[in-house]
């Protein structure tokens, strides 16, 4: 293979976890001719001072991507209130006709730790 | 399946049609999406010429990398140097997926800089004679280049806009370094001071001339409207420059810096500042590659890219092992 031909370089996609509980985050693309020269360079190039726990560096042509026409489907209709909370904010109201709270999504989600009475 | 053949029938006007209510809309464009003819030869000429800037501006600096007076400055200058290749990196990049399609690769951009078909920056053909210089580039010429890359934040071309978003980040440590650099000297022995006004003065021109002229009747040629109607900028070069004038103006003279321009002043009933214009043919004698300091960098670049081809060599022979 010729260094300076096309082939030699290829594009990778690099990935990174800031910490063990962020989730994986693009950064950008790198060319490089392997995938151990790509983490050396998505180190040099996109981590020199952010704090980083991990790194994925993945090949662009492994990657199915979207077309500018399949991304159209993507666009949602403003009419999914029965699928989220906000379809359902009348009970806060109900609810204080029977003397008791919502349980809302902050509410919920603070019964990791202990639970109060 | 429907919606891609309705796609694939439209006209090329329907197309172009469809991409400007997208840009319009503030929507990104990606590199794989239809875009006009022109705005992909536009978006690849700004962005391999920026993106060679970024390294052709690593060579004065990095001159001043084994001269830096203390080993606090030689980190810090290090750490600007290494940014500027990965700004470099990062933009050749955004250009490489554009140009992918004409199929040119990184290899050609390096044959076109070393042929002279790729311009970089009018301020990288200059000398860096002194610490002083090497503080007013941080200074001022990063100043002047954050002021043309924040124009850009909102660029209805993706991938540039991450670029620079990222690219903006940086640059701010790139500006309070320069700062540090000014700062120090300016505080200094007379000797000190006398070092950043000669900094000053030799810079001036090629600093107002970073912004390109107002029009194209002054060099023949602006990109300035196609870049502003296809939504890649929001002010013309000359907002810029007065953009420039405004934030950096005051902070100069702050420090007892005289203006190379004793006409300068702002014009409060025009609302602008009023400057002698710079010699617009040495501009372009400049970008030439006729610059004082244009023939030796780009022999510079031309040998570390033929010093390396050994790395390359290698790396390819391991890779089909």
């Amino acid at each position: 293979m010729n260094h300076n031909g096309k082939g030699f370089y290829q594009v990778f996609e690099v990935f990174s976890r800031k910490n063990d509980t962020a989730p994986l985050q693009h950064q950008f693309s790198l060319l490089a001719p392997n995938h151990e020269i790509a983490l050396v360079m998505a180190q040099e190039n996109f981590m020199r001072r952010e704090p980083v726990s991990d790194i994925w560096v993945v090949k662009r042509s492994d990657i199915r991507q979207m077309t500018e026409e399949e991304k159209e489907a993507l666009k949602r209709l403003d009419n999914k209130d029965y699928r989220t909370t906000k379809g359902y904010g009348y009970l806060k109201k109900k609810w204080r006709q029977y003397e008791q709270q919502m349980l809302d999504e902050k509410e919920i989600l603070s019964w990791k730790g202990e639970i109060q009475r | 399946m429907t919606v891609i053949t309705s796609f694939e029938r439209l006209s090329e006007e329907e197309k172009h049609q469809r991409f400007m209510e997208r840009i319009e809309a503030g929507e990104k464009i990606e590199a794989d999406d239809w875009m006009p003819e022109e705005y992909r030869l536009t978006l690849i000429k700004l962005i391999s010429m920026h993106g060679i800037s970024e390294i052709m501006g690593a060579l004065p600096e990095k001159e001043w990398v084994p001269k830096a007076p203390s080993l606090r400055r030689k980190l810090g200058i290090m750490a600007k140097v290494q940014d500027e290749m990965g700004h470099g990196q990062l933009l050749l990049r955004v250009a490489e997926d554009l140009m992918a399609p004409l199929g040119k690769t990184r290899e050609e951009i390096m044959q076109d800089l070393f042929k002279g078909d790729l311009k970089f920056h009018n301020v990288f053909h200059m000398p860096a004679p002194t610490w002083g210089d090497a503080g007013l580039i941080g200074w001022l010429v990063d100043g002047a280049a954050i002021i043309t890359q924040t124009n850009m934040l909102d660029a209805s071309y993706g991938p540039y806009a991450r670029a620079l978003k990222r690219i903006c980040a940086e640059e701010v440590f790139h500006a309070q370094h320069g700062e540090s650099i000014i700062l120090a000297l300016a505080e200094g022995t007379e000797e000190q001071k006398e070092m950043i006004q000669g900094a000053l003065n030799r810079w001036w021109d090629a600093l107002l001339m970073f912004f390109g002229p107002d029009n194209a009747s002054t060099t023949g040629t602006s990109k300035q409207d196609i870049t502003i109607k296809y939504r890649i900028r929001t002010k013309t070069n000359e907002q810029l420059r007065q953009d420039f004038f405004t934030k950096y103006v005051p902070r100069i003279l702050s420090l007892g810096l005289k203006l190379p321009d004793e006409t300068m002043h702002y014009d409060e009933t025009q609302g602008k500042w009023v400057y002698r214009q710079p010699d617009w043919s040495q501009f372009k004698e400049i970008i030439r590659n006729n610059g004082p300091k244009s023939k030796e960098r780009l022999r510079l670049r031309e040998l570390s890219y033929r010093n390396n081809a050994w790395v390359r060599e290698a790396l390819s022979c391991s890779s089909a092992v």
